[in-house]
């Protein structure tokens, strides 16, 4: 109905007036014909267009200019039955009044006009104001023309308490303080608003409300968004964007930065880091996902959002066929594609954070311990000389490799090497077999050891089962990576595992060694400090219901555990295996004997020791000679050399935990061919056409371009993305200026100029004053993209600057305000809402920037539907202190479960470019604001403030209150509510202390403990009535 | 519509709003687009038990018994034909055909094949449509759950229920139009994750988004009074909150005002009816022993089965219940057990519930996963145990009530269950199918985003009369 209603408004003019074709034929034809008669050659019917003059429209008298009752497309629109057009099938009807328009617009002649959009706007002369004491600047000019048009008249300017809360929000999020407030009211001079207006540009809190907007534009959250969704880290580029709304870069290098910052000759590492606006999309490594598939979403995705962001196209329609209703092929939709088709990047990755390409961003004081470090290796390094070392070695290596014996083999069962695949080196020829997954293999204790990823499932099916009856003993190097209780092997009855089951000390999960065989459950007495390496682990069943461990050589306490239970389902002669499990294992040894203690700290100290041994020095790998320098220079160096080197691997160690420390940020970053840079292998990446869009349907190659329909990139630019960028702010192209200044426009009065942001195409809908819209955009490119200014001229507008009390007549004419006979009143975004609420109430804490945080949050939002253990971003870990009072836009964004109390006021969930939010109203909204533990500490915290700031009697107190949420005076009548609650309250709570006390507990910021509990409690009750009013969430 | 209603305020309401008026605006304000529905609908609510993992056809509802003979043998490349497979299983060197452990037997008049792991489903086969001919694009599940519960494999849509809601507009004055329930895995291996994108809203207003009635802490976010706050307390707050916000919208004329006074009315409505819903110990006895044990256990799949009931009865459009842990790459025969344990009973109990209670003339019901699974074994086949990758060519889903056929096994796979020989019904279709019992055609209901018209159905789907009765 809304659109009804509207299109009534627009056509209203058109009973007394020429129809205009832009806004009211092309609409029509588009929505309604375009599908079967427009730019998709694969669909087009009859051979018929009407997205051209010159496709058959004005041929064979399907319009006759002038004559509607000659033209054939009058007469099939107006037909009933089989020949009515559009026909049945579509689905589309045209109403009397569209048909009507048709009709008329024949009549007058039918004149044809090409997409505005795609034509560079031309200044439009400002016309004379027929109230030159009202306006203040062009805008106003502009306005007042098209409310002339319409026959409507303009609003009063709003009172100035209004107009300083209005303009505060919206230029820096927050509302204004009483002592602003105080100010302004105080200053009576001519330009006061312009002085205020100019403060709040200055303002970080400017950068972080412009930041809000961009961050829908450009999908950005925390995590990857497909399936698992886990960790990623974008924060940098985060505040890289705040930082250029509050240094006011030029509009043309904030864009040129982030398309191509990475491109750009002798790029800083600022510029780099901008380039991640491309990389904020979603990323996947869902399990068996094929990469190439995802390669293609993410250049798609990408062109998605630049072409939405700067030029206001649905380029994406383009994708599986030409475009139904704008002049965009598919080609030119693969043209464009392959300017972010060449990007070093995996199809599957983001596994353990940032996926490829990213770059490295140590703080000041990581550079400097970094330095530090270095200085400190290279000074211990120099005090063990190689040579000098490297020759005691091999002395030392010949003596040692004469006394080696050599571990005894009777009983062995299966001897598992895991040197580069599952041969059993015991005799028995009992290989294993990978079932499932992948396993990979490094250099490990004894030469190599397999790597299992949790998901590998590997299985020695005849190995012979384990028997509560017979001895046998199992022994292994170890080193586990992932959660702890999968077990790292079992077989039929018996399992072995680890399990941290209780945290020792803050955090610390010290895990005990559980073996299990039948209803015989024992284990390690002590937890073990289990170090990072590989550890060597052998158990012993003596046959009759006793085992013994050993780690690292050593034996360790058991102790029996009871009540366990035998696995029923279980069958005893299943295969030994492994499944689950994450880490690294390696020299796998079963024997039907327990092994003498002396043959356990053989395998556990020498073993590793003689393997290498036996390898020529020369032909040793590069971890097996580290491996030997370490034992040597551990175990057998002399005294200073030992205490030298174990220096030296802490503070490698340190360097290494530095390095995992310093953040990174996701970047775009090109693929050179190897004839410009030789030394890189990767393949620059070629672009196909994809028939139906589909990533194995791979047609003709096609190189980078700008639509057709567009001018050509500026001459000289490179073909790349540098060119892209430098092309979208050339002042030629006619939408870049424009889709900008629509968006700057909606942030102020809700809708934009052209309501439909993300679409200027013929499908979007018609600017309500395309002349305004086409004089800020040629302003914008005047004053060199400069965005603080066109800011300051919108809001320092008359426009803006009027009332928004609507009467019936302009309700009902103009709903949506498109017009501007009156200021704006909407509900604030949701992140304004909570900080504003936070704000009046005393408790954000500002910081601009920074990693982001996790403030309250319902239990169990993400529990309920992530994927648990293993991977990062799988449970809420709620933050404390100041992370729960930091403005929303640092709020953690986890796509697959975005902030509840965010998306119930209408945000999006960042897995696509949003150009703008719908405003709905819902009783989910009230129940935030209502019962959110955030708002109810913020209700608790502004009674505080009206208690010890508000003066000493209630109607004092209740007028302060009221000030700080709605910054106006209340009226006595409305005073008289509050306090009416007030004493009802008051009497309640005192009587009920208990209920005051756990009212106050609500969230963890600390109660002034001067005051009455039962009287806070009740002003808390008051205070949470002024954060639910309509009038403290909106914008009037 | 909302503009209507405003200006129907605008005049009656300047000078402050009565009941009778807010109940009307109400009304208007959930109710749904012009012109629908299309059809007389047959069916009023849909009940959706989504099986998050994919449940395997072949042991369960598609029955083959020319595999008993090929157990063990390679899966014949006339059979693949190419078929791309998943990542997991695309390096193996060998895809044995692997029967299914389990009993299969024919039950009830129309004589359906199940499996014995679903002695309960085999008891109402004569009231569902069992459609083995399902089938998807997709091969992962993030892509195929978000392709069934949204029409695109690729984020960004508004899901199912949001399209309907969107359409038809809600019969409930208490709670949300588009409720969502989600039971955790029975199965040992680890479950699939889901994304709140399957109940988003996509493009359409956030007002549609679906509801998640939570099993612990509220069940609705936000929905408890906080600690200290009584009902007596809450109502003098909400009575003064709308009485400012009344002398507010006779200074500013703002038609939102109207409609915020209205919505905080509703969320107190709601702080009684969800509770009330939530709340099963006024069910009886015999209605217990209908769902099973797990039923008295919050959160459980057979709670929100008879949750689903209850919301049905009071007039939810469309539920949407989540069973995850359907995902069986490996141990196939304990964990597809653990999971019917807990599905089938509760599954059968709300047909059977609801039929008894007249409801399931006018809800839709419908029971399947994202994809299916393959006749050939992931990983080495063992002795009484195996595993199966993804298969999107053809799976098993069934419907039933409102709408739709009873007593009758739908299309034909080939003896691998492999491929589809005859009446395949895509996602699409499924789409098309559900909507139309609910009297919309799925190429009308359409929303303009981006300039273009989208559609639940993309631009494929066509309506399967022979599902429908």
């Amino acid at each position: 109905m809304r659109k009804a209603v509207l299109t009534l408004l627009f056509t209203s003019a058109s009973a007394f007036a020429a129809i205009d074709f832009d806004r009211e034929i092309r609409p029509i034809l588009s929505d309604k014909c375009f599908s079967c008669h427009g730019p998709d050659a694969a669909k087009r019917m009859a051979n018929l267009r009407f997205d051209t003059a010159d496709g058959g429209a004005f041929s064979n008298s399907v319009i006759v200019p002038g004559k509607a009752a000659d033209s054939h497309l009058f007469a099939r629109i107006s037909a009933t039955g089989p020949n009515r057009m559009p026909p049945v099938s579509s689905g589309r009807t045209l109403t009397p009044q569209q048909i009507a328009a048709l009709k008329q617009w024949i009549d007058e002649g039918a004149k044809w006009q090409s997409h505005w959009a795609f034509i560079s706007p031309q200044r439009p002369a400002t016309p004379a104001a027929k109230e030159p004491n009202w306006t203040r600047n062009p805008i106003d000019n502009f306005v007042l023309a098209r409310l002339d048009q319409e026959g409507l008249k303009h609003s009063p300017e709003a009172d100035k308490t209004t107009l300083l809360r209005r303009v505060t929000y919206d230029l820096t999020g927050l509302p204004p303080t009483v002592a602003e407030l105080n100010a302004f009211l105080a200053d009576k001079s001519p330009d006061a608003y312009e002085k205020r207006v100019d403060t709040l540009l200055q303002s970080p809190r400017y950068g972080e409300r412009m930041a809000m907007q961009w961050l829908d534009l450009a999908r950005y959250a925390d995590t990857h968004g497909y399936h698992i969704d886990s960790h990623r880290e974008m924060w940098h580029w985060r505040d890289w964007v705040i930082d250029a709304f509050n240094k006011n870069k030029p509009y043309d290098q904030f864009t040129v930065e982030q398309i191509a910052g990475d491109l750009l000759p002798n790029a800083t590492l600022e510029q780099k880091l901008a380039s991640g606006f491309n990389r904020n999309h979603m990323i996947n490594f869902e399990g068996g996902a094929i990469p190439e598939e995802y390669l293609v979403e993410y250049v798609v995705d990408r062109l998605e959002a630049t072409s939405t962001t700067w030029m206001g196209l649905t380029m994406g329609c383009a994708r599986c066929h030409d475009h139904k209703y704008d002049p965009i092929p598919q080609r030119d939709f693969y043209r464009f594609f392959a300017f972010f088709n060449n990007v070093s990047e995996k199809g599957l990755d983001g596994r353990n954070g940032n996926a490829e390409p990213f770059l490295q961003l140590p703080s000041e004081q990581q550079k400097a311990r970094q330095a530090e470090l270095k200085a400190a290796i290279s000074a211990h390094e120099k005090a063990l000389p190689e040579d000098t070392v490297s020759a005691q070695q091999t002395a030392w290596e010949k003596a040692e490799f004469a006394k080696f014996q050599t571990m005894a083999r009777d009983g062995l069962q299966a001897h598992y090497e895991f040197d580069g695949n599952l041969t059993d080196s015991s005799g028995h020829y009992q290989y294993g077999r990978v079932l499932k997954g992948d396993l990979t293999y490094a250099n490990a204790a004894v030469d190599r050891g397999a790597d299992f990823d949790g998901q590998t499932q590997a299985v020695f099916s005849h190995v012979p089962a384990f028997d509560n009856n017979k001895p046998f003993s199992a022994a292994f190097w170890l080193k586990v990576n992932g959660k702890l209780k999968d077990p790292v092997l079992s077989q039929g009855q018996f399992q072995l595992w680890l399990d941290d089951f209780e945290l020792s000390g803050v955090q610390q999960r010290v895990p005990r060694l559980y073996v299990q065989l039948g209803a015989q459950q024992f284990r390690t007495r002590d937890r073990l400090p289990w170090p990072d390496n590989m550890n060597h682990v052998a158990v012993n069943y003596t046959g009759a219901g006793a085992f013994t461990v050993y780690v690292n050589g050593k034996p360790v306490g058991t102790e029996p555990v009871a009540g366990a239970q035998p696995d029923a389902k279980t069958n005893p002669d299943a295969p030994l295996e492994i499944n689950f499990f994450k880490g690294r294992l390696d020299d796998l040894r079963i024997y039907n004997r327990t092994l003498d203690p002396r043959e356990i700290a053989y395998l556990g100290g020498q073993e590793p020791l003689r393997a290498i041994l036996n390898i020529l020095p020369d032909k040793r790998a590069k971890d097996q000679k580290a491996w030997i320098r370490d034992y040597y220079l551990s175990k057998a160096a002399p005294a200073p050399d030992q205490r030298a080197w174990a220096e030296l691997k802490a503070l490698r160690e340190d360097e290494k935990k530095l390095t995992a420390e310093i953040p990174t940020t996701m970047i775009m970053s090109e693929i050179v061919p190897s004839d410009v840079v030789p030394s890189n292998k990767e393949k620059p990446r070629e672009t196909f056409i994809l028939a139906r869009g589909d990533y194995r349907n791979q047609t003709e190659k096609v190189t980078p371009g700008v639509p057709s329909v567009l001018p050509p990139l500026p001459t000289g630019a490179p073909d790349n993305r540098l060119g892209l960028a430098r092309w979208l702010v050339d002042p030629a192209n006619p939408l870049t200026a424009r889709v900008a200044v629509n968006r700057f426009w909606q942030y102020y009065f809700g809708t934009g100029i052209v309501k439909t942001l993300e679409n200027f195409g013929s499908q979007g809908d018609p600017p309500s004053n395309q002349q305004l819209l086409d004089w800020l955009a040629t302003e914008f490119i005047g004053t060199n993209w400069d965005v603080k200014a066109m800011q300051r001229l919108i809001v320092t507008s008359a426009a803006y600057r009027q009332a928004s009390r609507v009467t019936p007549e302009l309700l009902e004419k103009d709903p949506e305000n498109r017009l501007i006979a009156r200021g704006p009143r909407f509900r604030l975004s949701a992140e304004m809402v909570r900080d504003g609420e936070l704000y009046l109430s005393g408790l954000l804490k500002e910081q601009v920037g920074g990693a982001s945080v996790d403030p309250y949050q319902p239990k169990g939002v993400w529990e309920e539907i992530a994927y648990g253990d293993g991977f990062t971003s799988q449970t809420y870990q709620q933050g404390h202190g100041d992370d729960l009072h930091r403005r929303s836009l640092y709020t953690f964004w986890k796509r697959t479960a975005p902030p509840p109390e965010m998306t119930t006021f209408d945000a999006p969930d960042r897995e696509k470019c949003a150009a703008r939010r719908t405003i709905t109203n819902t009783p989910l909204q009230a129940l935030v604001l209502l019962n959110d533990t955030t708002y109810v500490e913020a209700a608790r915290s502004l009674a505080e403030r009206m208690l010890l700031e508000g003066g000493k009697t209630p109607a004092a107190r209740l007028d302060y209150g009221f000030r700080l949420a709605t910054a106006r005076a209340p009226q006595p009548r409305e005073l008289a509510v509050l306090r009416e609650t007030l004493n009802a309250e008051l009497l309640d709570y005192k009587r009920h202390e208990d209920r005051a006390q756990a009212l106050l507990k609500n969230g963890e910021a600390p109660v002034n403990p001067t005051l009455d509990k039962s009287e806070l409690a009740a002003w808390t009750t008051v205070a949470s009535m002024l954060l639910n009013l309509d009038e403290t969430i909106t914008k009037q | 519509m909302i503009n209507l209603t405003r200006r129907h305020f605008f005049r009656t309401g300047a000078a402050g709003i009565g009941i009778p008026a807010l109940a009307s605006l109400l009304q208007a304000d959930t109710g749904g687009l012009e012109g629908l529905p299309h059809f007389p609908p047959k069916a009023k609510r849909v009940i959706y038990l989504h099986q998050s993992g994919a449940p395997s056809q072949l042991d369960l509802f598609d029955y083959k018994p020319a595999l008993g003979k090929l157990h063990g043998t390679e899966l014949p490349a006339t059979i693949r034909m190419g078929q791309r497979i998943t990542g997991m299983t695309s390096g193996q060197s060998s895809f044995p055909v692997t029967k299914s452990i389990f009993k299969f037997a024919q039950h009830g008049q129309s004589g359906a094949w199940l499996s014995e792991l679903l002695p309960h489903t085999s008891k109402i086969v004569d009231d569902i449509s069992i459609v083995r001919t399902t089938n998807t694009e997709a091969i992962n599940h993030d892509p195929a759950i978000t392709f069934i519960q949204t029409g695109s494999q690729q984020p960004g849509r508004p899901s199912f229920g949001s399209w309907v809601t969107y359409g038809l507009g809600s019969e409930n004055q208490n709670l949300p139009s588009f409720v969502v329930l989600i039971a955790q895995s029975s199965a040992i291996n680890t479950d699939q994750p889901l994304f709140s994108r399957l109940w988003g809203n996509g493009f359409l207003p956030s007002k549609y988004q679906g509801v998640n009635f939570r099993a612990s802490g509220d069940p609705v976010l936000y929905l408890s009074d906080p600690a200290g706050i009584d009902k007596a307390t809450r109502r003098r707050m909400l009575d003064g909150i709308g009485k400012l916000n009344e002398m507010n919208a006779a200074t500013y004329g703002d038609p939102e005002i109207e409609t915020r006074i209205a919505q905080y009315e509703m969320a107190y409505r709601m702080q009684t009816s969800v509770p009330e819903l939530m709340d099963l110990s006024k069910e009886s006895q015999s209605t217990f022993d209908l769902y099973g044990p797990d039923s008295r256990k919050p959160g459980s799949y057979a709670s929100h089965c008879l949750l689903a009931r209850r919301l049905a009865e009071r007039g939810v459009r469309f539920i949407q219940v989540y069973k995850r842990g359907w995902d069986q790459h490996n141990d196939l025969p304990r964990d597809l057990a653990l999971q019917c344990q807990s599905v089938d009973q509760p599954s059968a109990a709300l047909i059977a519930d609801l039929k008894q209670r007249g409801l399931l003339d006018d809800t839709l019901v419908i029971w399947g996963g994202e994809f299916g699974r393959t006749v050939y074994c992931q990983g080495k086949l063992m002795d009484g145990n195996y595993g199966r990758d993804h298969h999107p060519r053809c799976f098993t889903t069934w419907m039933a009530g409102g709408g739709i056929k009873p007593g009758q096994t739908y299309g034909e796979t080939d003896d691998f269950s492999y491929n589809v020989v005859a009446d395949p019904v895509h996602v699409h279709d499924v789409q098309a199918t559900i909507l139309r019992c609910l009297g919309i055609d799925h190429k009308r209901l359409t929303f303009k985003f981006q300039g273009r018209h989208f559609r639940l159905t993309d631009v494929a789907g066509q309506v399967v009369d022979k599902l429908m009765s």
